[in-house]
């Protein structure tokens, strides 16, 4: 949905965003979250890539996981620490204010999931690898990543409507912002290429969005980064 | 073709965003010992970059701005030290070479902290030289750089380049609305527009006047005689009224805003927009920024002598040349604050701390500060 490309936008008040995400893409996108915390394992670690205000964070703690997260806006972390303040997070939600390029900081840690929702559609191609090849790191055996987020639409037809419904919003956005995002082209492919075994793979919205679960191999010893 | 495209769309919009993918890019053959550049992702920088480098074998490391030039971005924090630590690490050119040192462009000093991309990288950095075709002779001679190398220059092709690329637009803009609204009076805005922002330019600086704002009164002025002449001789009315009136408006709109078209002035519309309390336009900050401050005055440039710690970061960095370093060589001088544009670039790559922009008390003197309306 074009709704994502003014993520840019909301991302400079970061009060009001998940409030309005959330109304932009339609309620989605809270349902989303909902249903990654719903299919998570209580008492299992988990690191959150882009973590915004927390939205998702609180929802994993309410579910019984302790989240680690981190985002490149200090002006989101400062909204995610006074989530944690307000909603009594504690020592289940930490946030730290670091780019994707930071990751390396997590690289002698472990985790049982990896997760990022719009976040990937931000990112160039050699931070994407990056981020994927750390993700892979920090991740026990048998750990896996969800990735929820735009991509473009499969077939040729759907992707033009795509393309041409996110375009005024593309413009619009780049002049207030002149920053945008990029709907993913082969996540799955990516995945792969870091060592992951691409799961669940759930496209909705017209096929212009999807939430992507990969494992990564249970007794791998290859723990460098691709 | 797409590529062309954008070469023509960066000359003729220069004052808009033009993206150009990031990552590393090889020119030529480069190898484990070859030098690496850094540049932001404004296609036709890269493009301009990569024929002054023909010939030579380095790797050029294309960081996000935005897709806007180094010296804009920098200055508009689009180009940041994050933009140059994520390059460095998500590219991979740690595995591509032996040696541990990125050249940066010395323009993207308002925004890359060089201390800073030390600290989170434990890569060197060291300042290139203004031009892209300085590069050549600063990688011949030993990366050693010359006077020439950090400061900028506004020669004539450099004035046509800008004069084309910040015209445009408005001609577009301004032949749309004559076209849609006295099509009669369309010719004589092109004609009278280019004519005059030509002479703006290219006589800019024999121009009277330190502030854009006061030359555009200048020739103003000059255009409002001339008028004023013509109405004189044509009693029944001047045939280059409307042109006249359409010229000295539009040399007004620039002269205002030469901070982002002239290298050595800074911009009048930025500092008087802060203080008519504008915080934003999009994404640009104007009050409150320690940029518009020290346009308006409000913070001073200081420099306490003591402290500094002689890292001739101050003068290695600022394009117009306001620092000096002492006989010595061991602390800089502030030898000409008349020349700051408030660019900021001293302030962030000051290692010490002896640069700062104080607040200054507004009861005392402007002194060296601006002065505006």
């Amino acid at each position: 949905m074009f709704s994502y490309v003014f993520m840019k936008i909301l991302e400079t008040r970061p009060r009001s965003y998940d409030r309005n995400i959330n109304r932009a893409s339609l309620g989605k996108i809270r349902a989303i979250k909902r249903q990654i915390a719903n299919q998570a394992t209580p008492g299992s670690k988990v690191l959150e890539i882009g973590c915004g205000t927390g939205e998702l964070a609180g929802m994993l703690v309410a579910a019984g996981c302790n989240v680690e997260g981190f985002d490149l806006s200090p002006s989101m972390v400062g909204a995610a620490r006074e989530r944690i303040k307000s909603e009594g997070l504690g020592d289940s939600f930490t946030v730290h204010n670091a780019g994707v390029d930071s990751m390396d900081i997590f690289a002698d840690r472990s985790y049982d999931t990896v997760v990022s929702t719009l976040v990937f559609s931000e990112m160039s191609d050699d931070e994407r690898r990056y981020a994927l090849a750390n993700a892979y790191r920090v991740l026990s055996p048998g750990g896996k990543i969800i990735i929820a987020d735009e991509v473009s639409p499969r077939s040729g037809v759907l992707r033009f409507l795509h393309s041409m419904t996110r375009a005024p919003a593309l413009l619009g956005t780049y002049l207030v912002t002149s920053a945008t995002t990029r709907p993913l082209d082969d996540i799955a492919g990516e995945l792969t290429a870091a060592g992951f075994v691409v799961g669940k793979y759930a496209r909705s919205q017209g096929d212009s969005f999807a939430v992507v679960v990969a494992v990564k191999p249970a007794g791998d010893k290859n723990d460098e980064p691709a | 073709m797409m590529s062309l495209l954008k070469t023509i769309w960066g000359l003729l919009f220069r004052l808009f965003p033009c993206p150009a993918p990031t990552g590393l890019r090889e020119i030529g053959h480069p190898g484990p010992q070859s030098p690496v550049l850094v540049t932001c992702n404004f296609d036709l920088t890269i493009k301009r970059l990569k024929k002054a480098l023909e010939g030579l074998d380095v790797w050029l490391l294309v960081a996000q701005s935005g897709g806007v030039n180094v010296w804009c971005a920098a200055g508009g924090d689009e180009f940041n030290t994050h933009s140059v630590v994520s390059a460095i690490k998500t590219s991979g050119i740690g595995r591509k070479v032996t040696h541990r040192t990125i050249i940066l462009p010395p323009l993207s000093g308002p925004g890359v902290s060089i201390a800073a991309v030390r600290k989170a990288t434990k890569w060197n950095a060291r300042w290139g030289p203004v031009r892209a075709e300085d590069i050549r002779r600063y990688i011949k001679t030993g990366f050693r750089r010359d006077e020439g190398m950090r400061r900028v220059t506004y020669t004539l092709t450099e004035r046509l380049d800008t004069a084309l690329g910040s015209l445009f637009p408005f001609y577009l803009l301004g032949g749309a609305l004559f076209a849609l609204f006295d099509p009669s009076l369309l010719v004589n805005y092109l004609l009278v527009a280019t004519a005059a922002f030509l002479f703006f330019f290219l006589a800019l600086d024999s121009i009277p006047g330190e502030r854009g704002i006061v030359k555009a009164g200048y020739v103003a002025l000059a255009l409002l005689v001339t008028l004023a002449i013509t109405e004189f001789y044509h009693p029944n009315g001047s045939p280059y009224r409307s042109s006249l009136i359409i010229a000295v408006v539009m040399i007004f709109v620039y002269g205002s805003e030469l901070g982002g078209l002239a290298p050595h002035l800074p911009s009048d519309l930025d500092p008087f927009l802060a203080r008519l309390g504008v915080g934003a336009v999009g994404n640009v900050a104007f009050a409150g920024t320690v940029r518009t401050e020290l346009l308006n005055g409000y913070r001073e440039l200081t420099y306490d002598h003591e402290i500094c710690e002689g890292c001739r970061n101050c003068f290695e960095i600022c394009p117009q040349g306001v620092w000096r370093m002492g006989e010595d060589s061991k602390r800089a001088i502030l030898a000409d604050r008349d020349k700051c544009t408030a660019c900021r670039a001293c302030l962030l790559q000051c290692q010490s701390g002896a640069i700062q922009a104080k607040k200054r008390d507004r009861n005392e003197p402007a002194g060296n500060s601006y002065i505006y309306l």
